[in-house]
């Protein structure tokens, strides 16, 4: 890289770092927030190096440590490739700051290739946390030679870079399509639902063809996907032999290794050689706006002050990409699994979200409404919203609204956008399922109580860590704390309830295992929304 | 004034979508020395143009040539003699005032000691050194205009570009800004500018252009266009006959 694009990669850096925040602001708050941020950054650094270290250490005491190789290239592929997707339309295209870079005596591509770096470098820390405690764990268990840990070293700065780029060129294609487009930001969100939704059906399609050997034993199943992941994604052979051949003290795994770096750097330059042809064009695009100046004023209709407030959140909602994807991707997945399990059968939905793991299908039922909520409620509107609000947070503080009411609105909003998601969902599963009308109504409760939970949690963690001096939208929806500590929470608690009334419903009535669930979640949402009441005083 | 053209807009158009046109055949011919005012009502194609010459926004059709460099096929060698002053700054809002200069500094290669001589010079005429080691988040609108204006002067470009410059400065700035503009015109660079504020476009501009539903419906001298009349009453009549 050139010395101006390093400096242009340097204060992209340094203009979002939290230490350039702690160090030179003056505002407490912002202070303490930065040095929140990095002690919630080292918990999940420490979540991920358990969780990895785990995972390696069970496989290398049952004898499978040869694999670990591939699973790490695999995994970490897989991660970048999703967080790259995801951040693409904030990060590399639509960003705040494209006037003044542009006109900058900066080349396109070197502008494109900035902002695609500087995705790669916020994201390192994360995979490589992953990957190096893989690499400790398979030095110990293998007892390969010392010359495997420099080099895997070098390799892990070189595995997210060919996801990255695979994620940014869909991106790039989905940005070019759109801007063609008058409707470019409704094209542009439907074309990444639509990729989303075909990413997680498309695991479960492979998973169903290479299944068909099921009930065969743990070390051919390891063997099959050793070989298949080889198979269909090189570089994670390339990176598996590299390691496993330096190890064994073999020159060829260098030579591998020398592949691996020099496909992702080719592939950098192809891939930004095209990006940087269409940079400007589609960045022009996407920020113009056609002014069609034929408006005629006819009747106007009135709203509550909550409605209009829901609705002003919606046509947020609307008219950002990132918000509406990360939002809507889970009430969008609960409506297609509705769908299908009328289609296919509650039977076979089960056999394959469970793996064909040996249950009992109406053990099931009770977990009906907590599955559907844990994709409708896997984020919440509210959790980003308030950050969301960024520079134009003062129109609503300078209205005469209680501070309440503004995020009553804010709430109402994710209601209509959970509730009829969660009813349609467990109705769809209720009628597979033919589960008795009784059994249905308590399902539907137990939905409503869930989207009530989530919302008034959402807006706890919203309100708490609200961030409005963000520069890029993408650090609120995807990163924020808000978004992060709700996300989690919900996440293990949906999860946790689900195995519990699955459990409970073996040992004791099941119906009376929901109530007290509807019971507990009432309490849970009436506390968060008597916090939410305490914040906004 | 005026001698060599610094900027040259030979039949520039931009559209958006199929039908939208919000430039249409613009041609304009800014030369070193002069102060040339950009107006016309809101929506009318100012900033789209703005920001196609100083290379932001992609064009369909015609050249826009700065000191006879082409904004398309030499973009680089046009950047390095603007500078461009947008309506509403958007800067690292989380790096020091301090920190974005020398960024900007670095960029345009300026050394140590002329970078220290002009950041100091210019901060301390926009009497916002203090406020230097400071977040831009920090700052007031006015006070990110000023440190977006440092930036676009200590390059010394040979072509300003400036959108709605005015808007959020204090007086004082205000009139500092202009004595710059004028500085630096005498020394052969050149001024670009739209504004909402006539009154300031006939006190400061030596040369106007006047766009409508993006068309340049007139242009020329300030002694040409207004011609003993006051320019506010020249735009309203020629806004209203066109």
């Amino acid at each position: 890289m050139k010395s101006k694009n390093i400096l242009l990669l340097k204060t992209l850096l340094l203009s979002t770092s939290l230490s350039n925040i702690s160090k030179y602001s003056t505002d407490k708050k912002k202070k303490g927030r930065s040095i929140a941020g990095f002690v919630g950054m080292f918990i999940l650094f420490a979540m991920l190096i358990l969780y990895s270290a785990m995972g390696c250490i069970g496989l290398g005491v049952t004898g499978y440590i040869s694999i670990v190789p591939t699973i790490c290239a695999v995994t970490v592929s897989s991660i970048a490739f999703i967080f790259t997707f995801f951040k693409t339309n904030g990060y590399l295209f639509n960003f705040k700051e494209y006037d003044m870079l542009m006109a900058l005596p900066f080349k396109v591509k070197d502008i494109a290739m900035c902002r695609f770096f500087y995705m790669y470098v916020k994201s390192l820390p994360w995979y490589a946390v992953v990957s190096l405690t893989m690499m400790v764990c398979y030095g110990i268990f293998s007892g390969s030679a010392f010359w495997i840990y420099p080099v895997w070293i070098c390799l892990a700065l070189f595995i997210p870079i060919i996801p990255m780029l695979i994620a940014s060129f869909i991106g790039f294609l989905i940005a070019k399509v759109s801007s063609g487009f008058e409707k470019k930001n409704t094209i542009q969100t439907v074309l990444t639902l639509i990729f989303v939704m075909f990413c997680f059906s498309l695991s479960y399609i492979i998973e169903a063809v290479a299944k068909n050997n099921s009930g065969v034993d743990i070390a051919v199943a390891f063997d099959e996907f050793n070989k298949k992941a080889n198979a269909y994604y090189f570089p994670a052979a390339l990176f598996s032999k590299a390691v496993t051949l330096v190890g064994e003290c073999k020159i060829a795994g260098l030579l591998y290794a020398v592949l691996f770096v020099a496909v992702s750097v080719l592939l950098l330059m192809a891939v930004f050689t095209i990006v940087g042809k269409n940079y400007r064009k589609i960045n022009s695009a996407l920020k113009s706006h056609v002014a069609r100046k034929d408006y005629k004023l006819s009747g106007q209709k009135k709203k509550s002050v909550l409605n209009t407030l829901a609705y002003k959140e919606f046509r947020r909602f609307m008219g950002s990409t990132n918000y509406c994807v990360n939002v809507g991707a889970g009430v969008v997945m609960a409506l297609i699994a509705g769908i299908a399990v009328l289609i296919v059968g509650f039977d076979k939905v089960v056999y394959v979200i469970t793996k064909g793991a040996p249950i009992p299908t109406d053990v099931l039922h009770p977990a009906i409404p907590l599955f559907v909520y844990f994709l409708v409620g896997m984020l919440s509107s509210v959790a980003s919203s308030p950050s969301l609000e960024g520079k134009n947070y003062w129109i609503l503080q300078s209205l005469p609204l209680e501070k309440k009411t503004i995020y009553q609105g804010k709430m109402l909003f994710n209601m209509y956008l959970t509730v009829p998601a969660v009813v349609f969902g467990i109705l769809c599963f209720c009628i597979s399922a033919k589960v008795s009308l009784i059994n249905a109504v308590l399902y539907l409760i137990l939905g409503l109580v869930l989207c009530a939970f989530s919302t008034t949690f959402g807006c706890v963690c919203g309100i708490k860590f609200m961030r409005l001096d963000w520069e890029n939208e993408i650090e609120v929806i995807k990163q924020g704390a808000a978004v992060c500590s709700y996300m989690f929470t919900n996440m293990f608690l949906t999860m946790g309830l689900m195995v519990l009334v699955v459990w409970l419903g073996t040992v004791t009535n099941a119906n009376i295992v929901t109530i007290c669930l509807i019971l507990a979640e009432c309490i849970l949402t009436s506390m968060c929304y008597t916090l939410v009441l305490k914040l906004t005083k | 004034m005026g001698q060599n053209v610094v900027l040259d807009i030979k039949h520039y158009s931009k559209s958006y979508g199929a039908s939208k046109k919000a430039a249409n055949d613009i041609n304009l011919t800014v030369e070193s020395g002069d102060i040339y005012g950009f107006i016309g009502h809101n929506g009318a194609g100012k900033s789209t143009t703005i920001r196609a010459v100083v290379g932001v926004l992609d064009f369909d059709e015609g050249e826009i040539l700065i000191d006879g460099h082409s904004v398309k096929d030499e973009p680089l060698e046009c950047k390095k003699l603007t500078a461009y002053i947008p309506d509403n700054p958007d800067l690292y809002e989380n790096l020091t005032g301090i920190q974005y200069l020398n960024f900007i500094a670095d960029v345009f290669e300026i050394d140590e000691e002329k970078r220290q001589t002009l950041i100091k010079k210019y901060a301390d005429m926009f009497e916002i050194t203090d406020s230097l080691g400071d977040l831009i988040s920090s700052y007031s609108h006015g006070m990110k205009q000023k440190v977006a204006i440092i930036s676009a002067l200590i390059h010394e470009p040979k072509l300003m570009v400036l959108d709605e410059p005015f808007v959020g400065l204090d007086p004082k700035a205000s009139f500092t800004l202009k004595q710059i503009m004028h500085d630096m015109c005498e020394n052969g660079a050149a001024v670009f500018f739209s504004t909402h504020v006539l009154d300031v476009a006939e006190k400061l501009c030596n040369k106007i252009a006047i766009i409508k539903k993006g068309e340049i419906i007139e242009t020329g001298t300030m002694e040409e266009l207004t011609q003993g009349q006051s320019l506010e009453s020249v735009f309203l009549e020629v806004e209203d006959e066109k």
